[in-house]
């Protein structure tokens, strides 16, 4: 009983300390930080868990811990019996710090320069030099926030930029100032993929946001070695790098691009995720980064109306139902993975959905372990924070129970050894039923319940079942009416006698005390546990399997569960257009096999092949789209500058565009993924192949040249942008020739210079340009009138170089005898005019006149619609112009083999070329054709009967998931509304 | 003359200044009669502007007649577009040349055929595939305008218009947008679209109190413009996608039985085809040629969507949105062949049932009495790989099918030595 008052009383015990340093107002209130927890539970690290155990901490450290201690003299002594004690866990990604209001002013109204004064990086994006420790104050909220988490220390960063410069470590506590709290100034640097509040326009795209960092690094390494230029902002990125690097990816196609760079430039990068990587799991592991994963599963949508249910995609509703299930799959896979409470937007939320995660297959050990310890590795502080170890600081969490219980609470977050609430429970509860025995002989009854997190108290006399009002302090008094019929309420007050200490809070045994009656007088009663409160839910956590839906490569509509592998396939009988001296065969026979055309003639027989009665159809080697801007994420132009050869396509390839899965149902099966015509000189391209299923980098097409895009005319010069778009240089043809020519002056110097010293700075842009002039990198220039067509052989004679395409190219019929000259190649849309004012001399005849000319063409999309009919695009010039059909087809198979410079492995039904076939049920150039199967590399990623299968199995699964999301609402689980983000579909005048 | 120009506005115009005179008689190939139906090797007969006769068998003499071997050729109907703004503009990107937006929400009054530019480069180039009409559709706000029925030849707009005035076009507002700008859907969007349905109660309100005076006090061009939506001499075209929307709209003109109108565009109507069906609503679909609307969709949704709302018996015109694009259409009735259709129903999305649909009584058919508005191809006109116009015929009247693009072509072949 002593020991129970006693620690009634340690409860309104303050801890406060005052700084060294500082004054104070009246005689100092030194107190000394000594205390002992005795009788706990102790989990002190994920592996170890210690019953009956004792804790000391001194002066906001560890001391020991243990069983059999004796707490020694002069500590508090608090009794945790019926309480555990973890480790208090480490947070690395939602702290946040705000700096002022920035002091930046702008120079010039040219939205590519710099606002900012002094001697720092050219891009505002880039800011090593922002030291979050320099901003930081102690923000309560959110601290409190964190705690009740149950996170004792936090890295906090200035959430701007793409460079984001260092991140401070403090503890989670609530300090009258900060210089207790900062545990270390400069923990980690942090990055992203977001501009942020720059004011500058460079860089808008994902493709451009990847080429300033990458130039970053690049510039960085050249400052070291230099002492002729001042950077504050170069300085402070060389000075980090020796800190851990977190990178803030949010998307799991982003730890890709991070890991990219990171590979580059030999870092090693903490990627911070979104909690979607299970849907490319193998990939993630590949890239042996840890991860930063949140906890912020999506609430159920509102799906009860269908049509707005219409307008979440199957990717999103899957995610609601797997999202859970994702450390399952990172455990599962041995990535080693944080937690972050990011994105949850209170406390209870990050608890329940840890418990999620616990409940979809993480094990406690595991999801301790991304709490404390590996986030403590991570930023190389685990020698101090995530565990309970002699020596490391006293950042603790003390709980009622097992953390992954549903019912367990936090009571307590301790950093540096002071105590800060987070639950103030009742040490003491009521439970069960209790006999209350009066001195009038009168008996009553009180049972004690707990219904929705809250206690419920009701008092039975005689027939009579009322509500009773009970208040636990010191003494407990209740409350309660006589009988229904009489509303008059009695009082009993009383002290606690019995206690059952085995659970907090302690379960009360026994009780004596006083009532008033009503008539005034007052009894003496005893009140005693007669039957114990039994907890209707089920206590043991039910583990349940990973959620019944399955992975889809991509994780979209129309994705596959299964990765495809190359067939071995024989097409028999079928009329073949091969694309080379045998033309078109009928009755032929073509084999493919390990991703290769093996055979292809008459009465051809392969064993084991699975053979395709292809009598009566039409078969093809697959569309090839020249101009492409599908699969392309977070911005087609990277068009803030007149010059950006530094970009490239490639760093922002989106392998789940729906698409892509579309354009192979439209027999494509590859495609040159250009940049925008915003600039005169845009970004490198991405030469991919269709393969629907796979990520990024596996859908380039391997040793491909590289290319890039160029581009004249009307978008360049930002004719058609509005009145305010007349700044940016050029506004003519005339300044488009000038920024070219200044371009490739630029790069024949910088080439002179590298010769004389290779350590000078590395420029991307003037790299890409050299490449160029060495001919090592292909323009595919956007085009229209003939004067620009006229002008771009003309430069690109003068450096003694060769255009290789022509793109758009309108025009191109009124110039065909030069471009041929110049050995230029054309690739043309077969109808489009009237769009604006340089295409107005266009003509559908044009690919006829320039391929009777003798200039190589080809018919494009700059579609996604048009991208998947290219096959009726191509019969089109037949329709003008009159072309065999033969050289029609060419136009959308070799001829853009061959620009691509691709033609030795694809573009013909050769025996040696890769096995991209289409098989087509018709004329391969009628409108009544379609594809029955397209093959990419032997892979079958596209057929008719699989698209049946696939429809029916969308369906299914999205009527199975919104019933399972009716069923959650139902339960009680508060449904968003949700609109699904889609595919953004590019042109060339986006 | 006042008269007679209000009259050539008002109705529908039948008779010419320069009518055909000698008879043309076209002679074998395959007649597609634009009704569901073929001929094979047939005679067709055009005089005066009409068809005279079409049959297998030749019943009479024509004197002086001009006799067209179409053997191993196409005959169709001319190609309606409709749901176009042909002839109202020129380059979309130059401001200068576009016509067919009006400042304002509610333009009933402004009329398409006023802005129609016989001139237009672009009009001999929709001509040239087999398109002998349009429906040129004024755009913007929340009603665009007039639209009429033009034919794709003519000295001037006057010349022609063959159906002023012929119906009114309405944006029904949309539940959803799928952009960026309204990721979070939520109340605001509602409100809106319930504000934007309120205007639109108000406006037809206040139009049918208009209609309903003999001579109002107040003259309102607007409201004088709507008068004949509630006499049944003008369409209301309601364009809407989306299936809340196509709900919402058929529950407003619950209101206004007296109302004709139909849907355009509605790229989702095979969601809610049986409830478009009970209100026999036809439907003006806008371009196959476009993406699914969602990612869950069929991919084919698009190009199978006519045979869908066919097969349940709704009445399907194909249309084009755009100016040069719609020279097109023919393909998309092609595509719609190819997806469940078949070549004759996919024939009479863009012949007869536009005909129907806007109240042409005598186009759309090779049928006995109707306006020689007749096109011979080489090949299956629907298809591109045969689509080429061998004789073109609007009102019996031969059409020189020349363009500004073929005569580039010729220009540059000579240039390069080559035969065009």
């Amino acid at each position: 009983m002593k020991k129970f008052v006693f620690l009634l009383f340690s409860f309104v015990y303050l801890h406060t300390n005052a700084q060294e340093t500082f004054p104070v107002n009246g005689p100092y209130n030194s107190q000394m930080q000594f205390d002992a927890f005795v009788n706990a539970t102790i989990q002190v690290d994920e592996q170890t868990k210690v019953s009956n155990a004792t804790l000391i901490i001194k002066n906001g450290k560890i001391e020991k811990v243990g069983i059999n201690l004796i707490p020694p003299a002069g500590a508090n002594i608090h009794d945790m019996k019926g309480r555990y004690i973890y480790p208090a866990f480490v947070e690395l990604c939602s702290g946040s710090v705000t700096t002022p209001k920035n002091q930046h002013t702008n120079k010039a109204d040219l939205p590519f320069l710099s606002s900012k004064l002094g001697a720092y990086y050219w891009n505002e994006a880039i800011k090593p030099e922002v030291h979050a420790v320099n901003y930081f104050t102690s923000d309560e909220k959110h601290s409190a926030y964190l705690r009740a988490c149950g996170f004792g220390s936090v890295l906090a960063h200035v959430d701007d930029g793409i460079y984001r410069g260092t991140a401070v470590l403090a503890t989670t506590g609530n300090a009258a100032n900060e210089h207790e709290l900062i545990i270390k100034e400069k923990a980690a640097s942090v990055l992203s993929f977001k501009k942020g509040n720059s004011s500058q326009d460079y860089p808008s795209s994902m493709m451009g946001t990847v080429a300033l960092l990458r130039q970053t690094y690049y510039d960085a390494r050249w400052y070291g070695n230099q002492t002729t230029e001042k950077n504050l902002s170069l300085q402070a990125f060389n000075e980090q790098q020796a800190l851990p690097q977190i990178f803030i990816a949010n998307h799991k196609l982003n730890v890709f691009r991070a890991d990219k760079i990171a590979d580059e430039f030999n870092i090693n990068y903490i990627i911070k995720g979104a909690g979607d990587e299970y849907q490319r799991i193998s990939e993630i592991k590949a890239t042996k980064a840890p991860l930063i994963v949140p906890v912020n599963f999506p609430k159920p949508y509102e799906v009860s109306d269908p049509y707005d249910a219409d307008f979440i995609s199957l990717g999103d509703l899957k995610h609601w139902e797997m999202a859970p299930s994702n450390l399952s799959a990172l455990y599962a896979a041995q990535i080693e993975c944080a937690i972050t409470a990011d994105g949850c937007k209170d406390a209870a939320t990050f608890l329940k959905n840890l418990r999620k995660a616990y409940k979809n297959g993480a094990t406690s050990q595991q999801l301790l372990r991304s709490l404390t310890t590996i986030p403590a590795r991570l930023i190389k502080m685990d020698q101090q924070l995530g565990a309970i170890k002699p020596g490391m600081m006293a950042n603790l969490i003390i709980t009622n129970g097992d953390l992954f219980n549903e019912e367990t609470q936090i009571l307590s977050v301790w950093t540096k050894g002071v105590k800060h609430t987070v639950e103030n429970l009742s040490e003491t509860k009521l439970a069960g039923t209790y006999q209350i025995q009066m001195g009038n002989n009168e008996t009553l009854q009180l049972k004690a319940k707990t219904k929705d997190g809250k206690q419920v108290y009701q008092i039975i006399s005689g027939n009579d079942t009322m509500q009773a009002q009970v208040q636990l302090a010191q003494l407990v008094s209740i409350t309660y009416p006589v009988s229904k019929s009489n509303s008059f309420t009695q009082q009993l007050t009383a002290y606690v006698l019995k206690l059952d200490s085995s659970n907090y809070p302690y379960t009360i045994q026994s009780l004596q005390g006083e009532v008033v009656l009503q008539n005034g007088s007052r009894v003496a009663c005893n009140i005693k546990l007669v039957a114990p409160y039994v907890d209707e839910k089920v206590l043991p956590v039910e583990k349940k399997n990973q959620g019944t839906g399955k992975v889809l490569y991509p994780f979209t509509e129309y994705g596959y569960e299964d990765l495809k592998v190359a067939e071995t396939v024989l097409f028999k009988n079928a009329t073949v257009w091969t694309n080379e001296k045998e033309g078109i065969m009928s009755e032929a026979d073509v084999a493919i096999k390990e991703g290769k055309i093996i055979a292809v003639g008459k009465n051809i027989t392969l064993p084991g092949a699975k053979i395709i009665d292809a009598t009566g159809k039409h078969l093809t080697t697959g569309i090839i789209d020249e101009h492409s801007h599908i699969a392309i994420t977070q911005g087609v132009n990277e068009g803030t500058q007149a010059i950006t050869s530094e970009v490239r396509i490639g760093d922002a390839v989106n392998s789940e565009d729906i698409n892509i899965y579309r354009q192979l149902a439209g027999g494509v099966v590859a495609a040159q993924l250009l940049h925008g015509s915003a600039n005169p000189i845009g970004g490198q391209s991405a030469l991919i192949k269709l393969r629907w299923g796979l990520p990024p980098e596996q859908m380039k097409i391997e040793g491909a040249d590289g290319f890039i895009k160029f581009a004249l005319g009307e978008n360049v010069k930002q004719s058609n942008w509005g009145d305010r778009a007349t700044i940016r240089y050029p506004q003519t043809r005339m300044g488009v020739e000038q920024m070219m020519m200044d371009g490739f002056t630029r790069a024949r110097q910088y080439e002179l210079e590298l010769k004389r010293n290779p350590n000078i700075r590395k420029d991307l842009e003037l790299e890409a340009l050299l490449e160029i002039l060495q001919s090592k990198r292909f323009i595919s220039c956007h085009s229209y009138v003939q004067s620009e067509i006229n002008m771009l052989m003309h430069l690109a004679d003068s450096f003694g170089f060769r255009v290789n395409t022509f793109t758009h190219i309108l025009e191109g019929y009124k110039i065909a005898d030069k471009m041929k000259k110049h050995g230029v190649y054309a690739s043309t849309f077969a109808d489009w005019w009237a769009y604006k004012y340089e295409v107005i001399d266009a003509i559908p005849f044009n690919a006829a006149i320039l391929n009777k000319v003798g200039v190589l063409t080809a018919v494009n999309s700059d579609d996604a619609e048009m991208g998947r009919r290219l096959n009726q695009e191509a019969a089109k010039i037949v329709k003008y112009g009159g072309l065999s059909e033969e050289e029609a087809w060419k136009m959308v198979s070799l001829n853009p083999a061959k620009m691509l410079h691709l033609d030795t492995r694809m573009g013909s039904v050769k025996v040696g070329k890769d096995a991209d076939i289409v098989l087509w049920n018709n004329h391969p150039l009628s409108i009544y054709a379609q594809p029955e199967y397209t093959y990419v590399d032997g892979r079958c990623l596209y057929s008719k009967e699989q698209d049946v299968l696939l429809r029916a199995s969308i369906q299914k699964e999205r009527m199975r998931i919104i019933a399972a999301m009716q069923a959650a609402k139902a339960s009680g689980e508060k449904a968003e509304q949700h609109v699904s983000e889609t595919d953004p579909n590019y042109h060339c005048e986006d | 003359m006042k008269n007679k120009l209000l009259i050539s506005l008002l109705v529908l115009v039948t008779t010419r200044l320069f009518a055909q005179q000698i008879p043309v008689i076209i002679q074998d190939g395959m007649f597609h009669l634009g009704n569901g139906r073929v001929m094979e090797n047939g005679f067709l007969v055009m005089l005066e502007g009409k068809i005279a006769f079409i049959g297998k068998e030749l019943p009479a003499f024509y004197k002086n007649a001009k006799v067209i071997d179409a053997k191993g050729k196409h005959i169709y109907p001319g190609f309606i577009c409709m749901n176009t703004y042909v002839g109202l503009n020129e380059i979309d990107a130059v401001r200068a040349t576009r016509d067919y937006q009006e400042v304002g929400l509610f333009n009933p009054n402004a009329r398409a055929l006023i802005a129609y530019n016989t001139d237009s480069k672009i009009i001999p180039t929709v001509r040239y595939n087999g398109i002998t009409h349009v429906q040129a559709v004024p755009q913007g706000g929340v009603i665009s305008g007039s639209s009429s029925v033009m034919k794709t030849t003519g000295w001037n707009w006057e010349d022609a218009a063959v159906l002023a005035d012929e119906g009114i076009h309405l944006n029904w507002p949309e539940h959803y947008i799928q952009t960026g700008w309204w990721a979070e859907p939520g109340e605001v969007q509602k409100n809106k679209t319930r504000e934007q349905v309120d205007a639109i109660a108000d406006f037809f309100r206040e139009s049918k109190r208009y209609a309903s005076v003999r001579n109002p006090e107040k003259a309102n061009l607007r409201y004088e413009a709507m008068k004949g939506v509630f006499n049944g001499n003008k369409n209301v075209y309601v364009h809407i996608n989306s299936a809340k929307g196509i709900l919402s709209a058929i529950q407003f003109f619950k209101y206004y039985p007296e109302i004709k109108w139909v849907l355009v565009g509605a790229s989702d109507a095979w969601k809610v085809a049986d409830l478009i069906k009970e209100n026999n609503i036809p439907v003006v679909l806008s371009q196959l040629h476009r993406l699914p609307n969602a990612n869950a969709e069929d991919i084919d949704m698009p190009f199978k969507l006519p045979y869908l709302l066919m097969q349940k018996g709704i009445q399907v015109a194909i249309g084009h949105s755009g100016s040069w694009e719609s020279r097109n259409v023919m393909f998309n009735a092609g595509t719609a062949a190819a997806n469940g259709l078949g070549k004759e129903q996919a024939l009479m999305c863009i012949t007869s049932i536009p005909a129907q649909i806007m109240g042409l009584k005598d186009v759309g058919t090779l049928e006995q009495g109707k306006q020689a508005s007749v096109i011979i191809s080489e090949g299956d006109a629907l298809d591109m790989r045969t689509n080429k116009m061998a004789w073109m015929f609007i009102n019996g009247e031969e059409v020189d099918n020349k363009n500004q693009q073929v005569e580039l072509y010729e220009k540059y072949m000579n240039k390069y030595g080559l035969k065009p």
